[in-house]
This record gives C-alpha cells, sequence and structure tokens, in this order.
C-alpha cells in the first residue's frame, strides 16, 4: 500500500537482479554459499531488499521439511529464490527468517 | 512641533491662548454663534468664551503662500480658539502620542484634499504639519528649484555632515539627470564637475552617471539610468529618498497614515488562520479586524474521481485549472476536465458546486507504474514517469510524442523551468537532467552526492533545491564476515544487516545555485525526504520529513522556519503543497487517509480532512486558478476535488465558529460524496 521507491544498498559489493539490476543484497549479509536451488548454486542472506514474498509453502528439501516462501523482485517480478518461515529439523533452525538468491539471478551491481 | 512655538510670528493665536486654562475640558468656538457646538471627544462641550477671529494672517502663511494653518484658516474668515488639552497622549490610557498623531491626520487631510479642515485642525490642536520651510523644501524639490532647494534643506536639521552630503548629492543627481534629459550636455557636465564628482568618494556611482551622457536620447537615459524623467514621478522618488536624511519628526514620511494602516492589514492578514480572500478584496474594512471564516475553506467533497484500478500516486492541475492530471500504481494517467461549475441560478438548490469532471484522455503504455507529473507552462505538453522512463505527451490528443530513456533508475522528479524554456529530471541514479522542449538533453548536473527524491525550482530562477538519500562509504568493511558452510549455523558474527544499512545512509537537502550548478548549501535532516515545493516568493522550500513531520525551510538562511505536525508519514512517498491566495495553507497527504491542512505562518493546524477509504493520501495540489479549490489522491483508487461548501449546507451544520475547533468532521457532507 501506497507509494514506495525501491531501497538501495551501499558496500564493497552490492548484488542485483539480473533482469533489472533492482538492489537485492550486500555481501555483508551474505551468511553462505553452499546452498543449491533450482538453477544451482544459490546463496544464503541475513536480510535482502526489494523483494516481495509470496504465499507459504511446505517443501521437502535435503536438509529436511520446511516452510518457505518464495521471493520476487519488487520491480520486474522475477522469481529470485525463497524465505524460510520455519524449519523443521532442530539442526536447520538457523535459517528461519534467512533469504536464499539463486546466484544465476544475481549480478553484481556494485 | 507645536504651533505657538514661534512666538514672533504666529502673533494673535499664541497670545490667545495665553487665556485658555491650561488643562481641562475644552471646546472650540467656529465664530461666535458657534459656540459649545463642537465636542473634543471627551465628551464635554464647553464654549471658551472667546469671540472674534483670533488669527491675524501670521508669518508662516506668507513666508511660502503654501497652504499652513493660518493662512487658509483666515481665508475662512472663521476664527478657530486653540484646544488645550491635558497631558501628551491621544487617550489618557493609550501610547499614542498625540502631537504625532494629530500630525498624521492633517497630512491625511492635505492629501486628500480637505484642506480647510487640515487647517482647522492646525489651528484647533496648535500642532502644525510641518514647518513652512519643509513645506518650501518640498516645493523646491517638486518644482526642480534645485539651488533653493539646497538652501532650505541646510535648515531642515540633517544631523550630520555625511547626511546632508549626501542628500546634497541626491539633489545634484536629480539635477544632472534632468539637464541630461533636456539635452543640457554643458550644463550637466558642470554639475557633473563641480557638484557630484566633489560629493562622492564612490567612483563607480560617478563613472555610471558620467557614462549616461553617452545616451543618444531622453528614452534611452531613462531606461538605462531607471528614472522616468522629470514629468514623472522621479521628484517624489528623490523626495522619498531624501526622507532618511531628515529626520522624520520634522519631516513626516509621505503618506504615513496610510502604511500604518497597510501594517495593520498586513498584520490582521496573517493573523487570519482561514485567509483565502484576494488582496484587494472588500474583505478587509477599517471598522473591524478583518477575518476569514472557516466556510470560505473547500474543506467538502464535491466529487470523487474513481477511473483508476490501481492506487494514485500523484495529481497534477494544469496552469489553466481546468485540467487534472493523475498517476497510478496501474501504469497510467488521466488528463481529467475540470468542468467549469454551473451558475449559481441552475445549480440545484440543495447541493454543492456540481461540474462535470470528465477523464477526457487515458495515457497508457507506461511499463511500469506512474510515478511523476508535470504541465508545461502554456499546458500543451505533459510529462510522466514511469520507473527510468519519461514519456512527453501531448495531453490534447493522448498521444505520446516522445519516449526519454536516459536515466537508469527511477525518476522521482519532473519540473519545468520558470520560463517553460526547458525541465528537470531527478532520479535515484544521482542524475539531475535539464532537457528542452524537443526532450533533447541540455545540460546534467554530473553525478550528485544524493540519490534525488524529489527537486524543485525556485520561481526566480536563482535556485534549485534537491532531497534525497546519501549513502556514506560503507564504516563496516565486514571482510571478517566468515561464509558459513551449508550445513552449518552461523556463529552470529553475521550483521543484522538491516540496521547497519540504516547507519550508512543519511538523508539531505541541497541548495544549489541554479546558473552555477554549484552547491550553495547542504543540510543533513534525520528522516526520509519524500517531497519538495518552493514558495511563490522564491523564500521557502516545503519538505516533507518521516516521519511524520512538514518542514518550511527557509533558503536564505539555510534555517527551518517552520515544523507542521499532525499528520502520518512512515515509510511512504507522501507530498505536499502550498495552496490558498499567497500561499496561506499548507496541505498535506498523510498514512492515515487524511488530508492535512495548516496555517503557513503560525503552523497551527486547521484541518485534517477524511473521507478518503483504506491507505495513504499520497499528494494533494492546489488549483492555481481558483483557490478554493484542491485535489487529493489516495491508495483507495480516487481523487478527492475539494470545494467550499455552499451557504445552506453551512446553515444546516451550524455557526461554523462552533466548528473551528472540531477537526474535519465528516457531517452531512457524507451526504454528498459520489456526486463525481
Amino acid at each position: 500500500m501506497g507509494m514506495r521507491y525501491r531501497q538501495y544498498l551501499a558496500g564493497t559489493r552490492v548484488y542485483g537482479c539480473s533482469t533489472c539490476r533492482t538492489h537485492l543484497a550486500t555481501i555483508h549479509s551474505m551468511l553462505s554459499r553452499a546452498f543449491n536451488g533450482q538453477h544451482g548454486r544459490a546463496y544464503l542472506f541475513e536480510g535482502v531488499v526489494n523483494v516481495v514474498e509470496g504465499e507459504p509453502s511446505e517443501r521437502q528439501m535435503t536438509t529436511g521439511n520446511h516452510t518457505v516462501r518464495d521471493i520476487f523482485c519488487v520491480k520486474c517480478g522475477t522469481t529470485l529464490g525463497w524465505k524460510y518461515d520455519r524449519a523443521y529439523e532442530p539442526s536447520q533452525k538457523y535459517k528461519e527468517g534467512k533469504f536464499i538468491l539463486e546466484r544465476n539471478l544475481l549480478v553484481d551491481v556494485q | 512641533m507645536r504651533f505657538p512655538d514661534n512666538t514672533d510670528q504666529d502673533s494673535a493665536l499664541s497670545v490667545s491662548l495665553d487665556f485658555e486654562p491650561e488643562a481641562g475640558p475644552s471646546s472650540v468656538a467656529l465664530n461666535n454663534d458657534l459656540s459649545a457646538a463642537v465636542s473634543n471627544g471627551n465628551g464635554h462641550a464647553v464654549s471658551n468664551g472667546h469671540g472674534g477671529p483670533l488669527f491675524s494672517n501670521g508669518a508662516s502663511s506668507s513666508t511660502n503662500g503654501k497652504l499652513t494653518a493660518a493662512g487658509y484658516a483666515s481665508k475662512g474668515s472663521h476664527a478657530i480658539s486653540r484646544v488645550s488639552l491635558p497631558g501628551t497622549k491621544l487617550y489618557e490610557d493609550s501610547h499614542v502620542d498625540r502631537e504625532e498623531f494629530v500630525r498624521l491626520v492633517i497630512q491625511s487631510l492635505r492629501d486628500v484634499g480637505y484642506i480647510e479642515s487640515a487647517a482647522t485642525l492646525e489651528a484647533e490642536s496648535g500642532y502644525t504639519m510641518e514647518s513652512p520651510e519643509v513645506a518650501e523644501f518640498r516645493e523646491c524639490i517638486l518644482d526642480g528649484s534645485w539651488d533653493s532647494a539646497e538652501v532650505t534643506l541646510s535648515r531642515l536639521g540633517v544631523s550630520d555632515d555625511e547626511s546632508l552630503r549626501m542628500a546634497r548629492f541626491l539633489i545634484s543627481q536629480q539635477k544632472y539627470l534632468e539637464l541630461l534629459e533636456a539635452s543640457n550636455v554643458n550644463a550637466a557636465l558642470h554639475v557633473l564637475r563641480s557638484e557630484l564628482a566633489p560629493l562622492n568618494t564612490d567612483v563607480d556611482k560617478l563613472h555610471s552617471l558620467s557614462g549616461l551622457i553617452m545616451c543618444s536620447n531622453a528614452e534611452d537615459l531613462k531606461s538605462r539610468a531607471k528614472w522616468d524623467g522629470a514629468a514623472g514621478v522621479s521628484r517624489r522618488q528623490l523626495l522619498a529618498n531624501l526622507q532618511r536624511f531628515i529626520p522624520s519628526s520634522v519631516m513626516i514620511p509621505q503618506r504615513r497614515f496610510a502604511s500604518l494602516l497597510q501594517q495593520a492589514y498586513t498584520h490582521q492578514r496573517t493573523q487570519c488562520l482561514y485567509h483565502n480572500a484576494p488582496y484587494d478584496s472588500s474583505a478587509f474594512s477599517l471598522y473591524t479586524d478583518h477575518h476569514c471564516s472557516r466556510d470560505s475553506f473547500p474543506s467538502l467533497t464535491t466529487h470523487i474521481l474513481a477511473e483508476h484500478e490501481d492506487e494514485v500516486w500523484n495529481v497534477q492541475w494544469s496552469h489553466c485549472g481546468r485540467y487534472l492530471a493523475s498517476a497510478s500504481k496501474d501504469k497510467t494517467a488521466i488528463v481529467w476536465h475540470i468542468g467549469v461549475s454551473l451558475h449559481p441560478l441552475r445549480r440545484p438548490k440543495t447541493g454543492p458546486n456540481t461540474r462535470d469532471c470528465i477523464p477526457e484522455k487515458v495515457l497508457r503504455d507506461h511499463p511500469y507504474p506512474v510515478g511523476c507529473l508535470a504541465w508545461s507552462l502554456d499546458d500543451s505538453i505533459l510529462l510522466t514517469s514511469s520507473e527510468h522512463i519519461i514519456k512527453m505527451w501531448n495531453p490534447k490528443t493522448g498521444l505520446c510524442v516522445r519516449e526519454l530513456d536516459a536515466h537508469t533508475e527511477t525518476v522521482t522528479s519532473l519540473v519545468w523551468l520558470p520560463d517553460g524554456s526547458g525541465f528537470l529530471s531527478g532520479s535515484m541514479d544521482r542524475k539531475i537532467i535539464l532537457w528542452d522542449v524537443d526532450g533533447k538533453q541540455r545540460d546534467t548536473w554530473g553525478t550528485t552526492v544524493i540519490r534525488v527524491t524529489d527537486l524543485a525550482v525556485t520561481p526566480d530562477f536563482s535556485r534549485l533545491v534537491a532531497v534525497g538519500i546519501h549513502h556514506l562509504p560503507s564504516s563496516a568493511n565486514n571482510s571478517a564476515v566468515t561464509l558459513q558452510d551449508g550445513g552449518t549455523p552461523p556463529t552470529g558474527a553475521a550483521t543484522q544487516a538491516s540496521t547497519e544499512r540504516r547507519r550508512d545512509v543519511e538523508n539531505r537537502l541541497i541548495i544549489y545555485d541554479l546558473a552555477t550548478k554549484q552547491q550553495e548549501v547542504s543540510i543533513r535532516l534525520e528522516g526520509e525526504l519524500t517531497s519538495v515545493k518552493i514558495s511563490q516568493d522564491s523564500r521557502y522550500a516545503l519538505v516533507n520529513h518521516a516521519p511524520d513531520e512538514v518542514q518550511l525551510w527557509d533558503l536564505d538562511s539555510a534555517r527551518m522556519a517552520r515544523r507542521f505536525t499532525g499528520q502520518r508519514q512512515g515509510k511512504h512517498v507522501i507530498r505536499s503543497c502550498f495552496g490558498g491566495v499567497d500561499g496561506n495553507f499548507i496541505v498535506s497527504g498523510s498514512e492515515d487517509g487524511n488530508v492535512y491542512v495548516w496555517h503557513r505562518d503560525t503552523g497551527a493546524l486547521l484541518e485534517a480532512l477524511p473521507g478518503h477509504g483504506e491507505g495513504s493520501v499520497n499528494s494533494a495540489a492546489w488549483n492555481p486558478k481558483d483557490e478554493r479549490m484542491f485535489a487529493s489522491c489516495s491508495d483507495d483508487c480516487t481523487i478527492r476535488i475539494w470545494e467550499i461548501p455552499p451557504p445552506e449546507m453551512m446553515e444546516a451544520v451550524g455557526s461554523p465558529m462552533a466548528e473551528q475547533n472540531g477537526k474535519g468532521k465528516g457531517r452531512s457532507r457524507d451526504g454528498w460524496d459520489g456526486t463525481g
């Protein structure tokens, strides 16, 4: 609701949407490079900006069952990855509230 | 100045006064038979018993034949005795000096031509408007008798030599210009050499004066000297300029009473919270303090424009005031024709103004939501922005004329130059671009410090004011952040991305010199800045500041002049505007769905107008041609047109005074909603 400008990030490295270059996350908020998505390698981020979150869904992953939401670029609508709402395995709880962005859908914008 | 001070000049009058009781009630006898007829205003009417003419035609009238008191009083063959009053104040409990007051009254009477009355008042009060020397001096200036003027000047109590020198210079300068105007170059040269040069140490001034000798004719001279000639107002102007060297108690400034009344009007106007009446209106009377009623404030929704399919983010009136452009998240802009309201006689008896509001053109083909709108000065071009794209439209045909693709990030502002010769665009990509009317790039500001969230140009063409976000060089150089492998939980070393980021961002208001593009001032502000507008006098910038504040900045001093609070603004782009006669009102959107209105000069919150539905009111715009109409737009997909309630509605609602403290009641106005 309401008009909002997209957020812009600053830092040594800023990742953006490969379709429209919208700023998404900085390397400072990256937690891990060792994830896999639908298009290959994926990164786990502490926080991302300029994304719209979809409806929650249950998804079975290699590390167990999770409740996740797909995330879309706020400008062009491309599906970029997902957000972990809930991890059922205690060892995976650290992912809750964190974001996955697929490496192939990212581009360095700064 | 007391009339009888010069006892040797005012023979009969001053002598007769000695018989008056020093204090106490007194009155006047206009000739014998009128005794007791005139009250002195204190409620007493006592004849002083004097009979016969008291005046001789004293020296004061004969020196120059001017309209001094004694001269006129005697012509009328009236005998006027002086009224002697106690003290020196106009009223016992007032601070107004009676002599000053009376002298101003005399001056006013003279100015309008009530010469006899002025003379009578001088005689009765014993005060003279001015000494014969002053009258003579004025006459000399107005007649162009420069030599006499200089002689008289020395007798006017000019306090110091420097003032005397400057006064002489002004007189000689007028003399010089008039000689030039009359093509008497030799005499002019003589004045320049023997009078102006010895008096003035300002070499530049002398140079520019001597340069005027080269003027080919009188017209050329007048335009170059910015002077309107002997027959114009230049001599009066000279008199006004000389005023500052002569004590004002000796020579009263011209039309002094009228200037005081003008000040009273100005004061009343700034105190009038709902002021929305044109300057020369009959709304101002000396009999009573000026006050505009809330009835004449456009607090009623008369039309709801519902054509957009998504949130409406911006509205902008055409300069002719007949068209309204709206920008929406639905990727269209609409040009609305706002018709003329029906004649009062043809209007329905019980209803607000009705007019046709037609969505005349829907401007489609925007790839993204539409954010900005800007009408060219002649209303022949409408600019829209959609993300990084700028489109130029012909609002009459609804056809896109040009698409400008020079920005790489969201365009956040589009403003035409005050002369209509081009327009500026500001963007999140840190570029400010100047375009000509054909959409060609004429200039750019280079990379600005801030990502521009809005900008505005002062109507006097002097400044550009931009607001936006400044990203500081990242202080948290977190090369130390260790990237974890997929399976292992991080040890908490990861920074709180969002809070960290916030600290690296600051918001700035930057004032540029428009001609040189140099930054004059850069002011750091706490919250996000989403809108900037400039007052008509080019002095103030109106800025929306999150959270919950609209600020008025004085551009000359680069200080905040006022804050307007009450509205809600957190995360969204909320815009505000000046409104009403002289920009007396401040109007802003708000995230609570109300339209907020403040009095500009006091900051008083006047209205919080409800009506829009769920979501934010994003922007408001005052009609440039109709000071009693404005528009607001909202997330509820509609635009509202606000006008003054019809008189019969005000009666139904009750006394407006009773409503004054109630902020924006829904009242019966709800009944009119939906008439659009």
